[in-house]
């Protein structure tokens, strides 16, 4: 695979990873467009043979870092996503706004793991590379960021999703 | 009891890390048919693993939408430019790393920086001027016989397509240096892209085996041409001259080789 075209695939990840972290499209756009300047700033401190998605990762991660300490609070802007590919029904898109409302309310050192491991494009050393946390760390903050996405969701919504599911069983 | 700490109470289930292997796909199989059997007796654990699988589907959904984002202009520029930049580092890592300081840490051109657009590299030690476009070549040869890990873009077999590709690159009809018609036999060749502009390196070896390397890279208009010179550095033998709008450089360690020759063959 050519080095434009593995480019390529990464930067489509960094756009996936940015939607999910700023839910808002524009602002996603903004956050690989920031994160592409510095790359493109850093490209003489990448080491050539190693993996260069994890540095793109990286790059994106403290960028965001830094754009969250200056915003000190993370954007109000709500449910902006495009609608998702696969709308199976109702409930799943009252489930993926519970979802990623509840995301919204862990730390960013548990957010950021799931939604990497999310994408499916990067293992776990990968991914805690992409951190640049220990790969311990990593599975920690994963593991518990999990159960508090689970505690969260089903707090808040297990009334919700009932009487929909009730609804679509033909009560 | 619970714990008061932000673990909450399925802290164990948070840090068992062949659950959450097993959610994610990656449990090895030989553990698999354990694990199924202890989540079969565990429905806390049941629920755990379909609950983030379950939301993993979903975020991984959302993250997907963005393939559906409308393209953006800028975003494709800087990925050009990083592109460049990343090929760029690329050879400068290829061509200036261990291997090749090693080889040519005493060539003249390396010490000058062939990358400062200097026309003639400044002699250091008393030792021989040479124009700066024979750095890269020397590069590529050293690299190349010290069995680094550059590797050609195309195998000897592929020379037609090289050439194609090489003049396409280089926006002008690239010949092969048809040392062919010497006893040589073409091993393989590359372009490399050195401070932006296009440099085509071929690799030939002698009846004897031995090394001879050849590049062309664009002559501009604003820099000096040169007649045919040979030289020698660290025992490598060269020859170098511009012709039309090309200059070419010939390295080789082949002591009985005639560099005459080789230039003729390469630009008669």
């Amino acid at each position: 695979m050519s080095l434009k075209s593995d480019l390529h695939r990464h930067v489509a990840s960094l756009r996936r990873y940015a939607l999910v972290l700023t839910r808002d499209a524009v602002a996603a756009d903004d956050l690989v467009q920031e994160t592409l300047v510095k790359a493109i700033a850093k490209a003489d401190t990448f080491h050539t043979g190693t993996d260069l998605r994890p540095w793109l990762f990286r790059i994106m991660h403290n960028t965001h870092i830094s754009e969250l300490r200056r915003a000190r609070t993370r954007s109000d802007a709500g449910m902006d996503l495009p609608d998702p590919i696969a709308r199976e029904c109702q409930h799943t898109e009252l489930e993926l706004k519970q979802v990623l409302g509840a995301l919204d309310q862990l730390p960013e050192a548990q957010r950021k793991p799931i939604i990497l491991i999310a994408l499916r494009e990067m293992s776990y050393a990968e991914a805690a590379r992409a951190l640049d946390v220990p790969l311990g760390t990593f599975m920690s903050r994963l593991g518990r960021g999990r159960e508090a996405l689970r505690k969260i969701v089903q707090g808040v919504g297990a009334g919700k999703l009932a009487v929909l599911k009730r609804k679509e069983g033909g009560e | 009891m619970k714990q008061s700490d932000d673990r909450g109470e399925h802290a164990d289930l948070a840090l068992d890390m062949e659950l959450m292997d097993y959610a994610d796909g990656t449990l090895a199989p030989e553990k698999r048919a354990e694990l199924e059997a202890r989540i079969a007796r565990d429905p806390e654990a049941r629920e755990a693993v379909a609950l983030w699988r379950h939301h993993d589907n979903l975020i991984h959904q959302a993250a997907r939408s963005a393939d559906t984002l409308p393209s953006n202009l800028k975003l494709e520029k800087l990925e050009r430019e990083l592109a460049r930049k990343l090929a760029q580092r690329r050879v400068r890592a290829a061509l200036f790393g261990p291997g090749v300081r090693r080889v040519a840490a005493s060539v003249v051109l390396f010490a000058a920086g062939w990358g400062a657009h200097s026309f003639v590299a400044a002699p250091v030690d008393g030792g021989p001027a040479h124009p700066y476009f024979v750095g890269p070549t020397l590069a590529g040869h050293s690299y190349y016989l010290f069995g680094a890990a550059q590797r050609s873009d195309f195998t000897g077999d592929e020379i037609e397509v090289a050439l194609d590709w090489m003049s396409e690159q280089m926006q002008r009809k690239i010949e092969s240096p048809k040392l062919e018609m010497l006893g040589y036999r073409v091993e393989g060749s590359r372009v490399s892209l050195i401070d932006g502009q296009p440099v085509a390196i071929f690799y030939y070896r002698s009846p004897q085996d031995e090394l001879v390397t050849v590049s062309m890279s664009p002559h501009g208009q604003s820099q000096p041409g040169y007649a045919l010179q040979e030289s020698e550095i660290d025992g490598s033998r060269m020859a170098y001259w511009t012709s039309d709008d090309l200059h070419y450089v010939i390295i080789t360690n082949d002591a009985e080789a005639s560099l005459t020759s080789l230039a003729a063959a390469v630009r008669p």
